[in-house]
């Protein structure tokens, strides 16, 4: 075996994720120390599985992956379509096939394959690449995203449509749409949050995005178009938000005001706010925590896990866990930026967003930044699927960093 | 646009987000931290569990059979339990010092900062000095919990069963954790099978504490509470007079005795002895105490009415009758000569005498063995077999008590295995025939045996729980059980019916127990043993053409069906149908020694 065998391998990825995953590790058996439950050890045992998974992934020669990415692509939507059939409904969601004691979410599933199958969508033509400002190539790229998004919203699991959603901009960005365009996309969701934030908010938010297409010094009729087609989503945002499950809106309007409820959907926020600020520089201690012992965050183990790490480390201890992810994220665009693959390279920035979006959204709610929208922390939370899906991404991006210079 | 570039891009935006989020955190965790601290600090919720007393059981009028008393369980917190005390404790409770720490250890269930339950059903005297002591004695508490009461003391053992503490090894073996360290489960019996009906669900009371322990008050007004749902109570078809009648009667004695009412299949009163007494589980139970019950040679936990399994003798001859008349190998009035014994493959096999030509109704009367030898010949295993399924033998009845042997019920593969294949002499099936050899049965499968012929046909699975209490409605609701008919011709059970009326009322072996205000019905029964006096069997009803009553008495070691076992029966048979303030023992007298069937 060749020296670069082992050169190729991307050590920074192994001890940043196995770094990420011991947090999670340390975090889970804290949550779950009194009161009991094998989260813990099911946890460790199926991290195990994550890591050879991922190491195995590094190896596969990319033209296999983008090969099988239709065919993969298209068995997670029919797994999508069964789990509204024959899924189990958990807390309003029918998201998981109960498999013995397991739970599996094909959503989770369907993250890896979308971002693979839009990539070779991407790159998949003579030139190597789709020339997304053309209208038709960007529909039927946003396709690929918008298929599994309304068959998750079906679920409903309006968590994780946001984040296949958010996987739209950045690999789109990556492959070249213009930034007008770009722009032309954001704008409306600018203009939604200062809608439901309120009147001033919106008023605001028109004057910005105008200001900035204009900037772009386009026909000022397309502008004209685009803004009143921003005043009517603007507008219609609120009837939007009255369509959402009440226990959402609840949750959105505890965000801005977790007084309201300081039972019911404010709660957790609250609690994992206190648990948090009340770790101070150094933290309580390991398993020292007594708002994470005494069990006031439900189910803390899985998408509040990060109040663990504030309360019993601090500042010290959240802010490294914060820099893990920032390094993880950054390695991978990096891995990304350097392929010649440009299949690989757009499935990196794809695995990228998806970590980002996880990462951003589950800290920022339990810090009361977000409204409280139940995803997992990337290699952190408790849950199986989650987690040999976030390792399999890796996997990706290990390999794009081991065949980097093959095109 | 460059690569290089567009990585600048996405990452400087990622990390200015992540830099809000530091900030976030920053401003949380250093510049709210004193305050929040202060939050937490006072934040601090103990969760009281409150266990309802567990559902009582009564019996088919009504009047109690189970019952709740108050005790004290002694309680400590571990997290706020000064260890200086752990002596003081360990002498105050009796309980040696290393075990009492190993109580105090999180085990799946508890959480160091809730109240671990250390010691139940304590003396009062312990609770004084915990309550005297309560300032001293940081984290030691008491709570008043039920536990079971038996008003009439020893009865129904092994109907009722026990509940007693969770062992370590099903706290770490149940399904989710409803079930904590210190908590009842129902063990056997009825308390076994009612497990989740009896129980109820916990309810938990929050009360906030600061950080040294100080109950603040309760959290949220109370409103956050969850009350506990109390234990659905069970009604029984049992007769608790009839129950208590039995159990004097079967005083003293090994065996068994079950009566059901054959209309539905509730069983009116269920004795095995030697017993247990209940109480004994109710609180702490003695290792030392389960142990010697355990040992004891005359095995009292063992539940004789579901558990052994004897030959049935002379009471299987209503079943090869039934057998016998279906399958066509005789009519009701057809007739067999039955001289005093019977020659098969160079063996002679006796009777009790010669009676001449008789039909099946005769043979009952007379209890005629070579009658039986020759259709167990002619019956053949496996019509042997298939007869003997249809009136549920060689199965369990589905008693709603979870300890029940299926018995033996001798197949062709089972001889197979014994002898080899098809090398067993027919001779097997001579003695079958009379209810002898390898045949063993339960008496609860013979009291519903018996009860499916009194009806025609009509198999009831037998039960104790005819009614469960809603704990919302607060009304008793019916629980439902298996009926299923065994469709012969009715003359063929009028003519098994009659035979049985004549057993007593007749020339038969039960006529000593014949009563002037009842006509009862049955048949008497010896099964061998070899080791001893032979065991002593009745099955039987009443009134004739019209059954209410049921029954199966087993006497082990005590002579002729006609011995003990028929005037048992029928002393219970007389007591139930009279009611109360009726004398059985002026209509049935026990009799010394019996005549042989």
């Amino acid at each position: 075996m060749d020296k670069s065998f082992f050169e190729r391998i991307d050590l920074m990825l192994i001890f940043l994720s196995v770094g990420v995953l011991s947090c999670g590790l340390l975090a889970v058996f804290s949550a779950t120390y009194t009161g009991g439950g094998d989260y813990f050890s099911r946890q460790l045992w199926f991290g195990v599985l994550g890591i050879t998974l991922m190491m195995i992934i590094s190896f596969i020669p990319p033209r296999f992956i983008s090969r099988a990415s239709y065919v993969l692509y298209a068995l997670s939507l029919v797994l999508l379509v069964l789990v509204l059939i024959f899924g189990k409904r958990i807390a309003g969601s029918k998201s998981w096939f109960a498999v013995g004691s397991f739970g599996i979410q094909p959503s989770e599933f369907a993250k890896i394959t979308t971002i693979l199958a839009l990539a070779n969508y991407m790159t998949s033509t003579e030139e190597g690449f789709r020339n997304l400002n053309r209208p038709l190539e960007f529909f039927k790229a946003a396709l690929f995203v918008l298929v599994p998004v309304l068959l998750i919203m079906q679920q409903p699991d309006m968590g994780t449509s946001l984040v296949f959603l958010s996987m739209i901009l950045p690999i789109f960005f990556w492959a070249e749409l213009s930034p007008f365009v770009l722009m032309v996309i954001i704008s409306p969701i600018a203009v939604v949050i200062g809608a439901l934030m309120g009147t001033t908010f919106f008023i605001v938010a028109l004057i910005a995005v105008g200001l900035i297409l204009l900037m772009f010094k386009r026909n000022m009729i397309v502008i004209g178009i685009i803004l009143l087609v921003n005043v009517v989503v603007g507008i219609s945002a609120d009837s939007l938000y009255s369509k959402l499950q009440p226990y959402q809106q609840r949750r959105i309007q505890a965000v801005f005001d977790p007084a309201l409820d300081p039972l019911g959907s404010g709660y957790n926020v609250i609690q994992s706010k206190v648990a948090i600020g009340s770790g101070g520089l150094f933290g309580k201690g390991f398993l020292q925590g007594t708002q994470t012992q005494l069990k006031f965050i439900p189910e803390q183990w899985t998408d509040f896990i990060f109040c663990m790490i504030g309360e019993e480390f601090g500042f010290i201890g959240s802010i490294t866990v914060l820099l893990l992810f920032l390094l993880l994220i950054s390695r991978i665009v990096s891995n990304g930026s350097i392929s010649k693959n440009r299949f690989l390279s757009i499935a990196c920035i794809g695995i990228a967003s998806v970590i980002f979006c996880h990462t951003v959204i589950n800290v920022g709610m339990t810090i009361g930044l977000l409204p409280v929208i139940g995803i997992p922390l990337p290699l952190m939370s408790y849950g199986i699927s989650s987690l040999l899906s976030f390792f399999v991404m890796i996997g990706i991006a290990m390999n794009t960093y081991r065949f980097k210079n093959q095109y | 646009m460059e690569p290089e570039k567009k990585r600048a891009i996405v990452l400087s935006l990622c990390a200015m987000v992540f830099v809000l989020l530091g900030a976030r955190l920053a401003y949380l965790q250093l510049l709210s931290a004193d305050e929040l601290r202060g939050m937490s600090d006072k934040n601090s919720i103990k969760t009281i569990t409150i266990t309802p007393p567990r559902g009582l059981m009564y019996d088919r009028n009504g009047k109690v059979l189970v019952d709740n008393k108050p005790s004290y369980t002694v309680t400590i917190t571990p997290s706020q339990f000064d260890t200086n005390d752990l002596s003081e404790m360990s002498s105050l409770l009796d309980i040696p010092p290393d075990r009492l720490k190993q109580a105090l250890k999180e085990v799946k269930g508890t959480n160091r900062f809730n109240p671990t339950k250390i010691k139940r059903d304590v003396e009062f005297k312990i609770v004084a000095h915990i309550a005297e002591n309560h300032d001293r004695l940081k984290g030691v508490d008491y709570q008043i919990d039920a536990i079971r009461f038996y008003p009439d003391g020893i009865i129904g053992s092994h109907a009722f069963g026990y509940a007693s503490e969770i062992s370590e090894k099903a706290l770490k073996k149940q399904e989710g954790d409803y079930y904590k360290q210190g908590d009842v489960v129902g063990s056997t019996g009825l308390e076994k099978n009612y497990e989740k009906d009896l129980r109820g669900v916990k309810g938990y009371k929050f009360i906030t504490v600061d950080v040294n322990g100080r109950e603040i008050g309760p959290l949220n007004d109370g409103n956050s509470d969850i009350p506990p749902v109390n234990g659905q109570d069970l009604m029984l078809g049992m007769d608790k007079d009839l129950q208590l009648y039995a159990e004097k009667l079967m005083e003293g004695k090994e065996g068994a005795l079950v009566a059901l009412d054959p209309r539905n299949g509730q069983i009116l009163c269920f004795v095995s002895k030697p017993d247990f007494d209940l109480s004994l589980f109710t609180g702490k139970t003695d290792p030392k105490v389960y142990a010697s019950l355990i040992a004891n040679p005359d095995k009292p936990m063992f539940n004789r009415v579901t558990q052994t399994r004897y030959p049935p003798g002379s009471t299987w001859k209503m079943m090869m009758s039934m057998a016998a008349l279906d399958s066509g190998i005789i009519t009701p009035t057809s007739t067999v000569n039955c001289p005093g014994a019977f020659v098969y493959g160079g063996r002679a096999y006796e009777d009790h005498g010669s009676y001449g030509n008789i039909n099946v109704v005769r043979a009952l009367e007379v209890s005629s063995n070579v009658f039986y030898y020759k259709m167990g010949l002619a019956l053949g295993i496996d019509n042997f077999e298939k007869y003997c399924r249809m009136f549920g033998f060689g199965q369990k009845t589905g008693v709603d008590i979870p300890q029940e042997y299926s018995g033996l019920l001798p197949t062709r593969k089972y001889y197979d295995k014994v002898f080899g294949k098809d090398r067993w002499p027919n001779g097997v099936l001579v003695n079958l025939g009379i209810g002898q050899g390898e045949l063993g049965v339960t008496p609860l499968q013979m009291a519903a045996y018996v009860a499916a012929i009194s009806m025609n046909g009509l198999y009831c699975q037998p039960h104790f729980v005819s009614k469960i209490k809603n704990t919302v409605s607060n009304t008793f609701e019916d629980v439902k059980f298996e009926q299923r008919r065994i469709d012969m011709p009715l003359k063929y059970y009028e003519a098994v019916n009659k035979g049985m009326y004549l057993v007593v009322n007749g020339g038969g072996t039960a006529k000593s127990v014949k009563s002037s205000d009842y006509e009862l019905c049955g048949k008497t029964g010896t099964a061998q043993n070899s080791t001893g006096k032979n065991h002593s069997w009745f099955v039987g009803y009443a009134p004739y053409g019209d059954p209410r009553i049921a029954i199966c008495v087993l006497g082990e070691k005590e002579g002729y069906g006609a011995t003990f076992a028929a005037p048992t029966a029928a002393k219970i048979m007389v007591k139930y149908l009279g009611g109360p303030g009726y004398d059985p023992d002026s209509q049935i007298k026990m009799v010394s020694e019996g005549v042989a069937d």
